[in-house]
Order: structure tokens, then sequence, then C-alpha cells
């Protein structure tokens, strides 16, 4: 099975993406106060960080293995629809977060559940860029 | 749409990759193309023409359910 350059990096987004923010995510929650505490804004630094390295790294890597680096009109028309069906899960985010704002006590919530959603966004948007470029669209 | 890409291709012994450098598009989309997964935008398609040095309409027809 051959990917093409932009197969790889989106490969490489979305493992690092689940890497960085499942890290975040795995050590912050459970979170027993309302408000965002600041060991862990600290632990979100860390895993933006580590996502960055992950992400720079995994790109040299793919750009030293694969030549072509230039994209075409089908690679922007898959992009575009990834982008899309990224903004369907943002905006329900959104709405959903804006809901916890009224609903819940402090900022917690309300920060996690946009943040969690703009990371579903995130990896939707990647997730449908993969599968229209396994099916050939 | 279908087309004769395939056809064309195998006439002039070109693998996907040399069809995908003389259109600078991926091989993967050249792929897409020939399999019809894929219709080309209307610069692509005149590119195509070109590059066969064929009418449009020699290469690309539309589909029953176009």
């Amino acid at each position: 099975m051959a990917f093409s350059f932009q197969e790889k990096s989106l490969w490489l987004m979305f493992i690092s993406l689940i890497g960085g923010f499942g890290f975040y995510f795995m050590t912050v929650l459970p979170n027993d106060s309302a408000d965002v505490m600041p060991h862990q804004v600290v632990v979100f630094v860390l895993a933006v960080v580590l996502l960055v390295i992950m992400q720079i790294v995994g790109h040299i890597v793919i750009t030293i293995v694969d030549r072509r680096t230039e994209t075409d009109e089908r690679d922007r028309l898959i992009g575009l629809k990834g982008t899309r069906n990224a903004g369907y899960v943002l905006a329900t985010g959104v709405f959903l977060a804006l809901c916890t704002a009224l609903l819940t006590e402090g900022n917690f919530v309300f920060t996690h559940v946009l943040l969690g959603f703009w990371v579903l966004a995130q990896l939707v948007e990647i997730g449908s860029q993969l599968v229209l470029y396994r099916r050939g669209a | 749409m279908k087309n004769t890409l395939r056809v064309l291709r195998a006439e002039r012994n070109w693998s996907q990759a040399d069809l995908a450098e003389r259109l600078e598009v991926s091989r993967q989309t050249v792929n897409a193309l020939e399999t019809g997964k894929y219709d080309p935008s209307l610069p692509l398609a005149f590119k195509i023409a070109r590059v066969f040095d064929k009418p449009i309409e020699q290469i690309f027809c539309p589909d029953e359910s176009d």
C-alpha cells in the first residue's frame, strides 16, 4: 500500500494529536476543582510542545523519504471536504461548550468541552481526508 | 465521467508516475483519474488533452449516470 506525502503527513498529524492531547486529557481528567488550575496549564503547554516536536521531527523524516511534497487539485479538494466535516463538529462543540458555560460552575468544564471538541474536529478533518484518500476519491 | 487515460498511457508505454510527472499531479491522482473515481478540473482536463495531443472529447465522455 503506497502512501503519498499528504497521506503520510496526515497520519503523522492524526497520531501526534492523539498522543499529545491523549497525554493531556489523561493527566487532567478527572478533575476535582471547578476552575482550571495552574498545573493543568503547564500540562497543556507540555502537551502542545510534545505535539509540535512530534510533528516537526516526523515531517522532516517524511520529507526526506518522500521527495514530492507539492499538493495538486485533488489534494486540495480532499482538504476542503475534511475542513467542511470538521466545521460541523466544531460548531456542535461550541454550542455544547456555551451550554456548559451556562449550566456549570467555574471554567474547567467549559474550556475542556471546547478543547475536546476542537481536538475531535481536528481528528475528523484528518480522518475524513484519510478515508477519502484510501477510497481513491 | 469515463475516460481512456489508461489506454492512452499504455500506448505510450508510460507508467502512472511518468504521466503524473507530465501533468504535475501525484501518482495517486493519476490512478484516481484512470479508475474514474475522480473527475479532473477543466484546466487539468485541458492539460491531459495537451499531453496526449488529442481533443478533450476523445479522452473524456459523460457516464450514463452523469
